[in-house]
């Protein structure tokens, strides 16, 4: 763990120094106190970081991680987009020491920078998977396949009898009233069952987070066991090396007798001069 | 305890630790169980103040002795001290201090607690700090490939987002979560997590960005087959459609109320901006797309 540790450190300082050296080429590449260079920089730079992320994420092959990707990616692109008015009002200013060619180049460079910003590709250009072509047609209105709508194939399976069993209750619809209040019914049987997939789902996610933690623990209280199992072992060792257990018994009623004849001897001098003052006390 | 007692042993055990003529080495493990004796006692006399420098002072003995638990361990207690005084750059600094520690003796749990905890106090005082610190200790969770702890944080630093209006870094955010969620396989999270995203972008009303994030998780296998994506593709079409009605109950359904109440609040409140404009925008949209294909 703690070459990871320092992997990650080095890592971190290594960037920390990094900033600092692009920051000083920038800076001597531009004059300083230039606030549109300043801020063209910093574009510069984020177009730059954005670039390279789009690239990495044409190369991810977990899709998961192309879609955060690619929404940072977008989230970059509309905050360039804002700097962009900020920065044409900063070129259009002048500065003092900078030529009028320069003025207009800077202009040119402004207006080419939306251009930019919009050709970074962020994944928009890619068409949505089209499974079956389910999902396209859903969001064209125009096709129909059938009364409801936007049911498909792939996505129940229809066999023979469940299209029978639909078409059953499209004619019962149709023709009885009365089954509305089954279909109400129905909707209600339909949203408890939503609600119990949710929940199963999240005690499913839940137990899976659980299991790692469950086997740390086992491991740790196997540990335990063991050294306990081991500790009492030797303690039996010990105690049994010492003393066998008749001897054992017999060492303690001795010591026992030991420490009652001494607390006698002890107390009766004690018990002698307590009932002496007790006397004088009376007598007083 | 009189409470002159942690004084004095904060004095004594300065004494042991202050290098001079007559002490060439300080004497750290005396003085770091006087500073906890001290640091208890001032805590039980209330004196906050005193009980947050004492427990800085036993952390800092802690790692002189080589025992960066103990030492994080202190440097918690004396950041919920530091959060009781509302001294939030001290609460920050120490957790992320008890957060290095703990990364030290190679815990990575703990010490994306430690941040977790801090972003949590500094929820309402200092949000932008605290979504730095959910975002680090998100990040500290994912390297040790502990992504199914980091769920609730995800969870609280979008909250955090929605409640300071940002809603393309909420969206963002949340597109994370699924990439978490798709990595340890929890497909259910996963799928929530982009629909959420997609709410947040029409909420914002950022119609653009709905359709692409849309389009881009339907690339995405677990989603395309779940109940989330039928979810989305109908609020999406009722979008296109300019059909309020449509909005409206598509929000009260059951898949979108078993999200998170936060994004269940701004399911509730869409549509949000002028639909039917959209509605015109789109259907001149519709029309050249229609051409290019009767052409094929």
């Amino acid at each position: 763990m703690s070459v990871i540790d320092i992997l990650t450190r080095v890592d971190s300082i290594c960037k920390k120094y990094d900033k600092y050296d692009v920051e000083k080429q920038r800076e001597t590449n531009v004059s300083g106190d230039d606030a549109f260079a300043r801020l063209y920089g910093a574009v510069e730079a984020d177009i730059e970081a954005a670039l390279q992320k789009a690239e990495s994420a044409s190369n991810e092959k977990n899709r998961a991680s192309v879609v955060a990707l690619n929404a940072e990616i977008r989230r970059t692109k509309a905050r360039l987009l804002e700097e962009v008015p900020k920065l044409q009002r900063l070129a259009i200013k002048k500065v003092k020491g900078l030529s009028t060619e320069e003025l207009v180049a800077r202009n040119d460079l402004v207006l080419a920078l939306p251009d930019r910003i919009q050709a970074i590709p962020d994944g928009t250009a890619a068409a949505p998977k089209q499974s079956g072509g389910w999902g396209a047609s859903a969001s064209r209105t125009e096709i129909k396949f059938d009364s409801d709508g936007r049911f498909d194939d792939e996505y129940f399976q229809q066999t023979e009898e469940s299209s029978q069993f639909r078409q059953e209750y499209e004619m019962r619809k149709m023709k009885q009233a009365s089954h509305i209040s089954q279909d109400q019914g129905l909707d209600m049987i339909s949203e408890g069952l939503d609600t119990l997939k949710n929940m199963a789902h999240d005690m499913n996610e839940e137990v899976d987070r659980q299991v790692p933690l469950m086997d740390e623990i086992d491991t740790k209280v196997d540990r335990a066991t063991a050294d306990l199992k081991n500790t009492n072992v030797r303690l039996k060792h010990t105690v049994t090396q010492l003393r066998s257990s008749r001897n054992f018994c017999i060492d303690i009623v001795l010591l026992c007798i030991i420490l009652g004849i001494a607390a006698y001897l002890y107390n009766v001098p004690y018990i002698h001069s307590l009932s002496q003052y007790s006397f004088s006390g009376f007598r007083l | 305890m009189a409470s002159s007692d942690p004084h004095k042993l904060m004095v004594k055990a300065d004494k042991l630790t202050k290098l001079s003529l007559t002490r060439w080495s300080a004497d750290w493990k005396s003085a770091t169980q006087l500073y906890e004796q001290a640091a208890n006692g001032f805590r039980v006399a209330k004196n906050i103040e005193q009980a947050k420098i004492a427990f800085e002072k036993a952390s800092q003995g802690q790692e002189m002795l080589s025992s960066p638990w103990d030492a994080a361990k202190h440097m918690e207690s004396a950041a919920a001290l530091a959060k009781e005084l509302h001294n939030w750059r001290e609460v920050a600094d120490f957790y992320r201090k008890a957060s290095e520690l703990y990364n030290e003796c190679g815990r990575s749990q703990p010490a994306s607690d430690a941040l977790a905890k801090a972003a949590r106090a500094l929820e309402d005082a200092v949000p932008e700090d605290a979504i730095q610190l959910y975002t680090d200790a998100c990040i500290m969770l994912e390297e040790d490939d502990k992504e199914q702890m980091a769920f609730d944080l995800y969870r609280a630093a979008t909250n955090v987002y929605i409640k300071l209006e940002k809603y393309a870094d909420a969206a963002t955010f949340l597109l994370r979560w699924g990439l978490a969620a798709d990595k340890c396989n929890a497909t259910n999270s996963q799928c929530k997590a982009y629909l959420s995203a997609i709410i947040v972008y029409l909420y914002a009303n950022d119609f653009k960005q709905a359709e692409k994030c849309y389009n881009d998780c339907s690339q995405v296998d677990a989603f395309l087959r779940s109940d989330q994506n039928r979810c989305a593709t109908k609020l999406i079409s009722a979008y296109t459609e300019g059909d309020v009605e449509e909005i409206k109950r598509v929000a009260q359904s059951s898949t979108i109320s078993n999200l998170d109440h936060v994004i269940i609040k701004l399911a509730r409140k869409l549509p949000t901006g002028d639909v039917s404009a959209l509605k015109k925008a789109n259907a001149v949209q519709d029309e050249e797309p229609l051409d290019e294909n009767d052409l094929t």
